[in-house]
């Protein structure tokens, strides 16, 4: 470790200063503060708005482990189709871009993700009551 | 450094606030290690794609055409690392997140640095991902240019990450193995985490990788929606090339110039290839293409055996009106000038009335609608 330490912080330090000359004398990004704003808006954003928003939801809705895991699940998969639900059919004329239904894909897959979330109680519950559902079907 | 007043220490900076015992360094250090892993794909493969689509002249005449579908694997590598980076970023930033609001905000000048730092990887590989991600969907709602700026953000996010883990070094160390017993509450939230990276890889893969395509709910493209069943990423009409003129001419520039005409093109000898056709955005697809031999038409023109191409298309402008391709592409046998694709003549959104295919090739400098070949 005593050589290694040294020689990531070398090597970080190449690659970040490489990235930040680049950065600033590439001839095609003409306004590199443009890319500032937005990295540390992303900052900002992530960590003063979403963040919060997570924690707060999950301590108000995750009671139990499925149901956090469904959120989880279900925030990622989101993250990942919310944008191509919210552009869906803006393809500037090429309609092999964004050629499916993803707001129905979605809420497809987050109704999955909500069953498979549920599952665990509702056999529970069955479980508990296995005479019930026998009474109810006779 | 004074103790600083408590009067301060409100809402997320009181000690106590962050009630999950999830916040801690094993948890870290496993996240980090899927995260690290994935940023080092990223980074890799984007380079290598870099390299293969705007190599210096130095590289130019070394790029391999094999494996054939070398770029297909790495560009869909690169993007399904980036989406599975999305959960494991969330993830790996909500468990340090109460490192935040750390007190004091500052130790050392070295501890301020470390997490300045930390402030460049986060914010570039909260950037990297969320442009990637939309330039998959051709959505640019920012004011810089995509490719630029991506990849210099991984330049950045993969320098910061070196240092993060040259920083935390001792505690990555001393939580590579689990050393307590087993957190049932980490267990189920890696779970969580590992069931969300499969679900976001498995809806969006199928946009490359062929037996998942029945599951690609959320990629922009499925590689057999399109005209011929292949996707197109420029249109013909797009590119203002939806007629071709009536004396298209193929010109071949070499020693011995040519000028064929689509009948002259049919007469000579027809090769058929299976070859991929791989786009930087991540999907791809694979196809029959049949047309000429490159390697016939350069032999044709007298083009020396070491000779490489400068290829024109028919299209006003575009950043890739003009193609250079080195020898190994140009002499490679699978390389051709395609004219008909699955059987059929080329639609116009496939580069009627020709094009170029060739092995390991960014989906970019598979020129369509050539009208000139230059031999160089």
């Amino acid at each position: 470790m005593r050589t290694l330490r040294p020689l990531l912080v070398l090597a970080g330090l190449a690659l970040t200063g490489y990235g930040f000359y680049g950065l600033l004398t590439d001839r095609y990004i003409d306004d590199p503060f443009g890319v500032l704003e937005w990295a540390v808006g992303g900052l900002l954003l992530h960590d003063g708005l979403f963040v919060p928003l997570i924690c707060l939801a999950g301590a108000a809705l995750a009671r139990s482990t499925p149901v956090r895991t469904g959120l989880i699940v279900a925030a990622s998969v989101t993250a990942v189709a919310l944008p191509a639900v919210l552009r869906a059919g803006d393809d500037h004329g090429n309609p092999t871009v964004l050629a499916l239904p993803y707001l129905r894909n979605w809420l497809l897959v987050l109704a999955v993700i909500a069953a498979a979330a549920a599952a665990p109680a509702l056999l529970r519950r069955r479980r508990r009551h296995p005479r019930k559902g026998r009474a109810e079907r006779r | 450094m004074p103790t600083p007043p408590e009067a301060l220490r409100r809402g997320p900076l009181r000690a106590g606030t962050f009630g999950s015992v999830l916040h801690e360094p094993r948890t870290a250090v496993v996240l980090g290690r899927w995260l690290g892993a994935a940023l080092l794909t990223c980074f890799l493969t984007g380079l290598l794609s870099h390299l293969l689509q705007q190599p210096p002249s130095w590289l130019a005449g070394a790029l391999p055409s094999r494996p054939v579908n070398g770029y297909r694997f790495t560009q869909g590598l690169h993007v399904i690392s980036g989406i599975a980076a999305i959960p494991l970023l969330g993830a790996k930033l909500w468990t340090v997140y109460p490192k935040l609001f750390e007190w004091p905000p500052a130790r050392s000048v070295l501890h301020a640095l470390e997490r300045l730092a930390i402030a460049v990887l986060v914010a570039a590989m909260l950037l990297e991902v969320f442009t990637g991600l939309l330039n998959t969907l051709q959505w640019y709602p920012w004011p810089f240019p995509f490719r630029q700026t991506h990849f210099w953000l991984g330049w950045l996010a993969t320098g910061g990450l070196l240092l993060h883990v040259a920083a935390k070094a001792p505690l990555i160390a001393a939580h590579w193995r689990r050393v307590a017993p087993g957190l049932a509450q980490r267990r189920a939230f890696l779970t969580a985490v590992t069931a969300s990276v499969a679900a976001v890889t498995v809806t969006t893969a199928g946009q490359t990788v062929p037996w998942l395509r029945a599951l690609d709910l959320f990629a922009p493209r499925r590689p057999d929606i399109g005209p011929q069943g292949l996707p197109v990423n420029r249109t013909a009409a797009q590119a203002g090339t939806t007629v071709a003129p009536a004396d298209w001419l193929l010109q071949v520039d070499g020693p011995r110039p040519l000028r064929l005409s689509l009948a002259d093109l049919a007469r000579l000898p027809q090769v058929t290839a299976e070859l991929p056709i791989a786009c930087v955005e991540g999907w791809s697809a694979s196809a029959h293409w049949s047309g000429v031999r490159v390697r016939d038409l350069l032999d044709l023109a007298g083009a020396p055996s070491g000779a490489g191409l400068r290829i024109t298309s028919l299209e006003a402008d575009g950043p890739y009106r003009v193609t250079e391709m080195p020898a190994s592409y140009a002499r490679d046998p699978l390389t051709l000038l395609a004219l008909r694709v699955n059987g059929e003549v080329l639609d116009p959104d496939h580069g009627y009335p020709a094009r170029i295919i060739a092995p390991n090739r960014p989906g970019v400098l598979q020129t369509k609608w050539v009208s000139r070949m230059e031999v160089r």
